[in-house]
């Protein structure tokens, strides 16, 4: 399958995060989230989906609680005894639709995106270079800082740390934990600020994109059909 | 922008989602997620610090949903009242850095619960979801659920945060200190 233009999957998940905040009823954010959950099938993002069930699911969980069994205004019996707050089902059902939507789509915009083809299409659209480089350094960084944190973790470990049993035993692992990490953070900065200054990040004027991703007239009926879609929206909000 | 901050950025803003995650992992009642974000607005100053908070909460929304990007204006104050600290010393001694992580913690809890209770109705993470939901069980107003929740949580994490800050600080040697005069500040040298 062909490849969306970077921009175009940014302006999918906007155009979701958009719709989910301004669609005024649950059935309508529950179509929401189940268009977007198609979508992420449809382009390879299933693991989205599945993970987006994952971290909705205690959100739908503390929402039921904190709205559903324990909400103000009117109530009606449940089925098994006991009662439930109308309004607060209506709000726990939007809320938790709106919010399955948002997390799907972020995930899948996350599961699909290439830092490298984001580079070279900001580039390629005169973006300040310093701003798209600080995003996939970003992303490269937290993969690398990560596989350091479970090593270290290891390493301290061994040493004696103890990671389980009491408050007080969890709390003073947390120096041994943080004080590596961020001292080579800080001496890393200094390696690469180097390396930085040397290749001329900081240099002003035009640079050339190596290998541009394409954009297809696709890609633009998309992200242009997305904000017409939005615009749509806000407009007959606005209007009834 | 120097490029001592631009490496710098990225840095920091692993630190806060990789000790997040590690804390997360360690069952405690704090999070620790904006280390980062203090650390660069104490060594850089407050451009530094609201640069790490704005790409820190974006990427943590693009790995855990955009809606937490609600609470980006949480990051700004944390570098705001981290670079005042700085300025003021607030850096020097353990107690120093607690007391002014909790008055931090006090102005992100309050400010929290506005937009945890505004927008989310006050369900948002987990722990301090649960809290709310104890007191709603005692018949608390949501609102007031909400804020105390929020605020307990927030003082706690904001002056365990400050505490680890200052403790790197002092520890770094002399040298390093050096190239950031606003840090050589915080911690009174």
């Amino acid at each position: 399958m062909t490849r969306a233009h970077p921009f175009t999957d940014g302006t999918l998940v906007l155009a979701v995060v958009a719709l989910a905040l301004l669609l005024p009823t649950w059935p309508a954010t529950a179509a929401l989230y189940l268009a977007t959950c198609a979508v992420a099938l449809v382009v390879g993002a299933g693991t989205a989906v599945r993970l987006g069930i994952v971290i909705s699911l205690p959100l739908w969980v503390l929402l039921g609680v904190m709205h559903v069994i324990l909400g103000e205004g009117p109530r009606a019996p449940f089925v098994l005894g006991g009662s439930y707050a109308l309004e607060g089902l209506d709000w726990a059902l939007h809320q938790g639709t709106r919010l399955a939507a948002i997390v799907t789509a972020s995930l899948a915009f996350a599961a699909r995106f290439d830092a490298h083809r984001f580079l070279q299409a900001a580039i390629a659209r005169g973006w300040p270079f310093t701003a798209a480089f600080v995003l996939v350094a970003t992303l490269d960084a937290a993969d690398r800082f990560g596989a350091q944190a479970v090593r270290l973790r290891e390493a301290q470990r061994t040493r004696g740390l103890k990671v389980r049993g009491s408050i007080g035993a969890r709390l003073r692992a947390i120096p041994a934990l943080a004080f590596p990490l961020m001292l080579a953070a800080l001496t890393e900065a200094d390696d690469r600020a180097l390396a930085l200054e040397s290749r001329g990040l900081t240099r002003v004027g035009p640079r050339t994109a190596l290998d541009p991703p394409p954009d297809r007239a696709a890609d633009r009926l998309a992200r242009w059909g997305a904000f017409a879609v939005v615009i749509a929206v806000l407009a007959w909000r606005f209007a009834r | 922008m120097s490029p001592r901050l631009i490496a710098l950025i990225p840095a920091a803003v692993a630190i806060n989602l990789v000790i997040g995650r590690l804390v997360a992992e360690l069952s405690l009642p704090i999070y620790l997620d904006t280390l980062g974000t203090m650390l660069v607005a104490v060594l850089a100053g407050l451009p530094g610090g609201l640069l790490v908070g704005t790409v820190s909460q974006l990427l943590s929304g693009m790995l855990s949903g955009y809606q937490w990007v609600a609470f980006m204006p949480i990051q700004w104050l944390i570098a705001l009242l981290a670079a005042a600290a700085a300025g003021q010393g607030g850096f020097a001694t353990p107690w120093r850095s607690g007391l002014w992580g909790a008055a931090c913690g006090l102005a992100c809890g309050l400010a929290s619960a506005v937009i945890s209770y505004l927008l989310f109705r006050g369900v948002t993470a987990g722990g301090v979801t649960a809290i709310s939901a104890l007191l709603r069980t005692l018949d608390v107003p949501l609102p007031v659920a909400v804020t105390a929740a929020s605020v307990s949580t927030d003082m706690l994490d904001k002056a365990a945060a400050f505490i680890v800050v200052g403790a790197l600080l002092r520890a770094l040697p002399r040298r390093v200190l050096g190239r950031f005069p606003l840090a050589a500040r915080a911690v009174g040298r």
